[in-house]
Formats: C-alpha cells, structure tokens, sequence
C-alpha cells in the first residue's frame, strides 16, 4: 500500500492545527485529536482502502477553515472585539504614555525611567513599539525641552556660528564670518531641529495610544 | 427574501439547534465521537461539514452539559465517549419544551398559507 492516504491525513492534520492557531492550546489540541480520532476510526472501517476512500473522508470533515471558523464562533475568540477588551489600557498602560512624554519635567530622570519599565511591563505593546516609545525620545517632552533651551542659549551667546576655513594661501589661519545670509539658514535650521524635537516625543505618545486602541493582536509582544 | 440571506439564516438555525440534537443523541446511551457524527450525518440536512461537530462537542464539554470518558476500542485508538450530565439533561428539557411552542407556532402560520 502506498504511503499516500497518510499523507494526506498528516497534511490535513497539520492545515487543520494552524488554521486553529489563534484558540487556547488546549482546545486546539483536543479538536485536533478527536479529528485525528475520527479519521482513524473511518479508516479501520474500510476493508480494502483506497486514496479516493481516504479522499472522502477528509472531504466528509470538510475545509480546515471551516472547521476553524466554528470553533472561533463556539468559542467566542478570533473576533476582534474580545480580544480588545482583554488588552483595554490599564493604568499601566496610562502611566506608560503620561510618564514617556512629561515624567522627566515631572520627576527630573526618575519619572521618564518609571516610564519605560511600565512601557516594557505592559502587554498591549509589540517589541517594536517598546523600542520606539523608548528612543524617541529619551527623557520625552523633558529632553526636548533642554535642548531647545539648549539650544536657545548657545545661539544667544555666540552668534558668529559658521566658521570657514580660508583658501589655501592667503596666510590667514581660520576665518570666522558673520555672513547674515549662512546665519539665516541655520536659524531655519536650527528652529525646524527645534519643533522636530519637541513634536517627536508627543507623535511617539500618539502612536504608542493608538496601537493600544488598533492592536488586538498584541498579545504576540 | 434574497437566497444568500435565507441560506445564511438556515445556517444559523441548524447552528444554534445543533447542539440540541448532540444532547438528544445522548440522552439514551453514551456515545463516542466518530458515532455521533455519523448518526448526525445520517440525517439530511443537519450537518455539512463532519469536522465542526467537534468544536461543538468541546464546548458541550466545557459549558458541563456533557462529560466524556477514554476507553480503549477493539478496532483503532482508544475513544473518548460522550455521556450527558444532569446540566446537560436539563438544558435538553428545557429546549424540547421551547422548541415544541415553536414549532408548533411557525407551523400554524406557514402550514395554512401553505396549504
């Protein structure tokens, strides 16, 4: 006898197990089990068996998706809204945001880095989100806001900012100009550096609140 | 009414009925998995796909309605057999009851247009 029908039943077994993925191990399994039961018994059944035998009695079981459909419907899982409700935000999840964006204002280093632990604690984030939430920035709206009084200040206090080195052969070492027009451009720099690194760390919150609403397949994180 | 729509609401009535018909197949005896399916496959028109049985069974399993024990089979792997629990008899009582007024209500009206 060709080894054909058992693979048919292994490759049906198999589509059936991932088609159930996303159920509890051990419904999974039981469903499986029982089906692989159930061929077992059609097959010892049969008298002298035959591929097309074998054929009809997976037909007869019907689509692994189908089987799957069922089993999300009996058990209530797969759908969106179930799985939303496991992962509503907790305060883990608020505190996370709030404290990622002004805890550093709040509680200089302490509240941004109580901010991150929750940020990591939590499971409404995927590994990819943690790491955004926690490199954009560090120390959030707090960090953003020394650099631009950084900033601020250095360009108060030293306004001859852009430097040339002179042509080779005029004997003159290094040159500091005070070109108004290089100096406007770096203000357009300087101010745009600015608003990108005070919107970044609240985009970042944005984004981290709205994959807690738009993920209900977090639970892979 | 469109013919998707009444396919899609007989689908659902076979679904939600379905699990009557497993409790009344276990009323009188216990049954493992393979019997049962084929008892309702006999029947025309209850189930189309074999396999989705089986989702069902666990939840019957899960909800208390039915129990099930392993015992081992003369001809294959052993069977996990089906038995009814007093929960389970009880929803099947409740459900003939129901069931009876219903049936008897639709077939007053669709039975005399009918006829």
């Amino acid at each position: 006898m060709s080894t054909t029908p058992d693979k048919l039943v292994d490759r049906y077994l198999k589509h059936l197990e991932v088609e159930l993925d996303d159920l509890p191990r051990d419904r999974r399994s039981e469903i499986v089990d029982e089906i692989a039961v159930h061929i077992a018994e059609a097959r010892a059944v049969l008298e002298h068996e035959t591929e097309a035998d074998v054929r009809n009695i997976l037909e007869g079981l019907g689509d692994p998706a189908d089987i799957a459909e069922e089993a999300r419907e009996r058990f209530e899982v797969g759908s969106s809204a179930p799985a939303l409700a496991s992962y509503k935000p907790g305060w883990i999840e608020v505190g996370a945001l709030v404290l990622l964006l002004v805890g550093a204002i709040v509680l200089p280093l302490f509240g941004w880095v109580i901010g991150v632990v929750l940020l990591w604690i939590s499971n409404a984030w995927n590994v990819r989100d943690k790491f955004i939430g926690t490199l954009f920035w560090p120390g959030g709206l707090g960090f953003s806001l020394f650099l631009v009084f950084y900033g601020a200040s250095q360009s108060v206090s030293s306004s001859p900012t852009s430097c040339q080195v002179s042509p080779v052969g005029t004997g003159q070492p290094a040159n500091c100009i005070e070109s108004s027009n290089s100096t406007g451009v770096m203000d357009v720099l300087a101010i745009v550096l600015m608003v990108a690194v005070v919107v970044t760390p609240v985009i970042t919150t944005a984004y981290l609140a709205y994959r807690l609403r738009h993920q209900p397949g977090a639970a892979t994180a | 009414m469109v013919a998707g729509k009444q396919d899609a609401l007989l689908a659902q009535m076979r679904k939600g009925t379905l699990q009557y018909c497993v409790l009344a197949l276990l009323a009188d005896e216990e049954r493992y998995g393979f019997d049962l399916v084929r008892s309702l496959a006999e029947t025309d028109g209850m189930v189309t796909s074999e396999g989705t049985i089986y989702p069902l069974l666990s939840r019957l399993r899960r909800d208390g309605l039915v129990e099930t024990t392993w015992r081992e089979s003369t001809s294959g792997p052993p069977r996990r057999y089906y038995r009814l629990t007093t929960a389970g008899r009880a929803a099947l009582e409740a459900f003939k009851g129901e069931w009876g007024r219903f049936r008897d209500a639709v077939d007053h009206f669709v039975e005399r247009k009918a006829g």
